[in-house]
């Protein structure tokens, strides 16, 4: 094994050394593979917690509730966009923080859930 | 990072996921991976429209190729003559465009979207080396096809999860060029060691 790492090492050092480089990466990127693979199939990492970037359809769906449901949660603000604009833009036009949008949205999803159960 | 990717694309859409590609494709570290993949999941959210997203996309992707190849082609080639005047580079010189011209078509398909990461080398290489335009443009074009709708496609299929996928697929990929680079080399090593053993036989 050393004789024949010695022997390419004489015969082709760049290619050797980019073998090397390119067999710990692909160590690197199979062990990750695998690590993110148990990490997401736990059911605790798939919620996505509402994010600035996050547009009100997109909170919809992530959280599997009606478009109208984060539409009301906005209004209540009068801050219901007319066009699909995500929540940091809704804040700057509308001057309200996005973090209260955010709770107020968040509130309303719970609210949402909380009857959908009793139903 | 991927929060800025996200609201830049909610922000400005079919705009940034066209600039990204372009800007990729010449070898500027950008997650356009991602972009895409957001795209096609603000495509679901109904935010963007199907057809934007796709075109920006792969509008983006093959200029930013062809813009590759032909700055290649312009800068790359005449500094190669260049390098070639001494004989022993010329020699190696020569392989590396025989390698390119029975290669470069595979090449070219598989790194536009199985090892995206390759791509903007291998345009530099094909444009440097004098690859047929006709046959580069060929293999490119369809080559995009491929990766647009695939990490469109992923988005819009995994819309409220685009941050799991874009992670799963960020590893797969680093995986896939990894392993790519390991055989290539080998393959490489392993002509070296030939040519040494028929050098030393009478």
């Amino acid at each position: 094994m050393i004789r024949f790492l010695r022997r390419i090492w004489r015969a082709a050092p760049v290619a050797t050394v980019i073998l090397a480089l390119a067999l710990a990466a692909s160590v690197f990127f199979g062990a990750k593979v695998i690590s993110r693979a148990i990490y997401w199939n736990d059911p605790a990492h798939q919620e996505q917690a509402i994010e600035p970037w996050m547009t009100p359809g997109y909170v919809a769906q992530s959280w599997r509730v009606p478009r109208e449901t984060v539409g009301d949660a906005l209004d209540a603000f009068g801050a219901r966009p007319a066009r699909p604009m995500n929540f940091d833009r809704i804040a700057e036009e509308s001057g309200i923080p996005v973090a209260d949008l955010i709770a107020a949205t968040e509130a309303a999803i719970a609210a949402f859930r909380a009857t959908e159960g009793a139903e | 990072m991927s929060d800025l990717v996200l609201s830049l694309v909610t922000g400005f859409g079919a705009y940034v996921i066209f600039a990204s590609a372009f800007l990729s494709c010449l070898a500027l570290p950008i997650p356009t991976s991602l972009m895409m993949l957001s795209g096609g999941a603000f495509v679901a959210t109904g935010d963007l429209s199907l057809w934007t997203v796709v075109l920006a996309a792969y509008a983006g992707a093959v200029l930013g190729d062809q813009t590759g190849y032909v700055l290649a082609r312009w800068g790359g080639a005449p500094l190669l003559a260049h390098l070639a005047r001494a004989p022993a580079r010329r020699a190696a010189l020569d392989r590396a465009r025989a390698l390119v011209e029975r290669r470069g078509a595979v090449g070219v398909f598989f790194s536009t979207w199985l090892l995206a990461p390759l791509g903007p080398w291998v345009n530099f290489v094909a444009g440097a080396t004098g690859f047929s335009w006709a046959r580069f443009a060929l293999w490119d074009i369809l080559g995009e096809v491929i990766w647009v709708t695939t990490y469109v496609g992923l988005g819009y299929a995994f819309s409220s999860s685009i941050g799991t996928v874009a992670d799963v697929m960020g590893n797969i990929v680093g995986l896939l060029v990894a392993v790519t680079v390991a055989i290539a080399m080998g393959l490489w090593i392993r002509t070296i060691l030939r040519q040494q053993r028929r050098a030393r036989a009478p």
